[in-house]
């Protein structure tokens, strides 16, 4: 994984106007970047993205979308916050990455990481089903899904000793109002 | 003091004990939750992920709703609802899509922008203070060695929750003191648990979340007290991953702040849902005399 940080950026689809699109959805500009690499040092996971913080903000720059889109890190931010804060330009990482996620997703690119892909969209199909997040439930279509069935039975054998496996949610009574909020949503279709 | 309540999903079902004990803590302290009726999911890290719209949508219902109950604020005891709720708020001043979801709800966003969202510890440390906290001890906690660990999204980003330091916040350590235990110096206040990724990247958690353990311990902390579920939720049932990984016995409970407000206050230990936790706080709370 380390060897592959060093690999030269593909800019596969060039497009100048990448920037001014982020500046629009994302309210942040990555023109003011002068690439001092706060975001980077600070950031939690930096160590296994293929592109770091500052990268990405050049590769918008460049306007590599393809590769914005296709790049493993897109799916491991865990959305901290750090270079949101440290950036002296403050330039919206977290946000970039959500916006260009959301357009991988809608324009079905395969996820570098189909596991974090799959764990959203379930989640998000339990709150079009209920209005809420039932944990149990939601875990247990997440294992079968994966079929990973041992990996996490002792995990599983705690929890449930300590009544903390709760397999009802309440459903939202105005269910059709919040279903209407995915109405726009790749999930609606899917589901 | 009236304050509407949006507990979250996780407060309803593995974090249970946080909910009982902020609801049986604030009663204490004479503030009056209640809780948002009929209120949604804030869409956590899966909806913003993959639908800025959406996440948005979700999370300004719930802010219709606080504001339908005819109250200007609303608490919530998860870091991650907190930012969501009070992202939303921000979003929907300024987002030209708000019109559209505006559409999608059948209603006006207009009084959900005037809605104050405060983390519950903000609510503690702002509105009750802490010279009443100290009042209320009945129970000195006994000078026991804590890492306060707030996680990402208490404090960040600066701009949205507007609350203590982003990276060397204070409030939590205070409100330790003041119960009468000590907090100790540490690396780790407010680095990432790994977040949402326990099931989808437990690779994530457990080196992330290895990192905030093993610094806890090299501080000389006892426990590790969270304000957040899904930072309990980490730590807690990924320890025994991160003990084989990293080659240590850590046995290091993860507390809710709440929980120590509710003993120091001189509720029991099962009152307040410690017997919940899978790492067991039980023998370094009777060593100090603060359970049987």
């Amino acid at each position: 994984m380390t060897a592959d940080i060093y690999r030269p950026m593909r800019l596969n689809d060039i497009s100048s106007s990448l920037p001014e699109e982020i500046k629009t959805a994302c309210n942040t500009d990555v023109n003011l970047c002068m690439e001092c690499g706060k975001c980077s040092g600070g950031c939690s996971n930096a160590h296994i993205f293929d592109y770091t913080p500052r990268k990405i903000v050049q590769l918008v720059k460049l306007g590599a979308e393809d590769t914005l889109l296709k790049m493993d890190a897109l799916w491991i931010c865990v959305a901290c916050q750090l270079c949101v804060d440290r950036c002296p330009s403050g330039i919206n990482i977290p946000r970039i990455l959500d916006y260009m996620r959301e357009k991988a997703y809608r324009q079905g690119v395969k996820a570098g990481r189909s596991n974090v892909e799959l764990f959203h969209n379930l989640m998000l199909e339990s709150i079009r089903n209920t209005g809420r997040v039932a944990e149990t439930p939601l875990l247990v279509k997440y294992i079968f899904r994966t079929r990973q069935y041992l990996k996490d039975t002792n995990l599983g054998r705690k929890l449930f000793f300590k009544g903390k496996l709760n397999p009802f949610s309440p459903r939202v009574k105005n269910i059709n109002q919040v279903r209407r909020l995915f109405i726009n949503t790749p999930v609606n279709k899917e589901g | 003091m009236d304050i509407a309540y949006y507990p979250g999903c996780s407060l309803h079902s593995m974090a249970h004990e946080y909910d009982v004990s902020t609801r049986l803590v604030c009663q204490h302290l004479g503030i009056r939750l209640h809780e948002v009726p009929d209120w949604n999911c804030c869409g956590a890290t899966a909806a913003h992920s993959l639908d800025h719209q959406l996440a948005v949508g979700l999370s300004g219902r719930n802010l219709l709703l606080v504001n339908d109950m005819k109250l200007k604020q609303v608490t919530t005891p998860c870091a991650g609802c907190f930012n969501r709720l009070k992202t939303a708020g921000s979003e929907l001043k300024i987002d030209s899509r708000s019109d559209e979801i505006e559409k999608l709800l059948g209603t006006s966003l207009a009084s959900a922008r005037e809605v104050e969202v405060a983390h519950i510890l903000q609510v503690m440390i702002e509105e009750i203070g802490l010279e009443a906290i100290g009042q209320q001890v009945a129970k000195s906690l006994n000078g026991i060695k804590l890492a306060s660990y707030y996680g990402c999204l208490i404090t960040r980003p600066k701009a949205i929750a507007r609350f203590d330091d982003p990276e060397q916040p204070v409030s939590l350590d205070h409100i330790l003191q003041v119960l009468g235990a000590q907090t100790v110096n540490w690396s780790h206040k407010a680095e990432c648990c790994g977040g949402g990724f326990t099931a989808s990247q437990t690779d994530i958690v457990v080196d992330l979340g290895g990192q905030v353990l093993e610094a806890a311990r090299q501080a000389g902390a006892e426990a590790i007290v969270v304000a957040c579920p899904m930072c309990q939720a980490n730590l807690d049932t990924r320890q025994t991953e991160i003990e084989d990984v990293n080659g240590i016995k850590y046995h290091m409970p993860i507390i809710y702040f709440t929980q120590l407000m509710g003993l120091a206050f001189g509720y029991s230990a099962t009152k307040v849902g410690l017997n919940r936790l899978l790492t067991s706080p039980f023998n370094l709370l009777k060593s100090r005399g603060l359970a049987v």
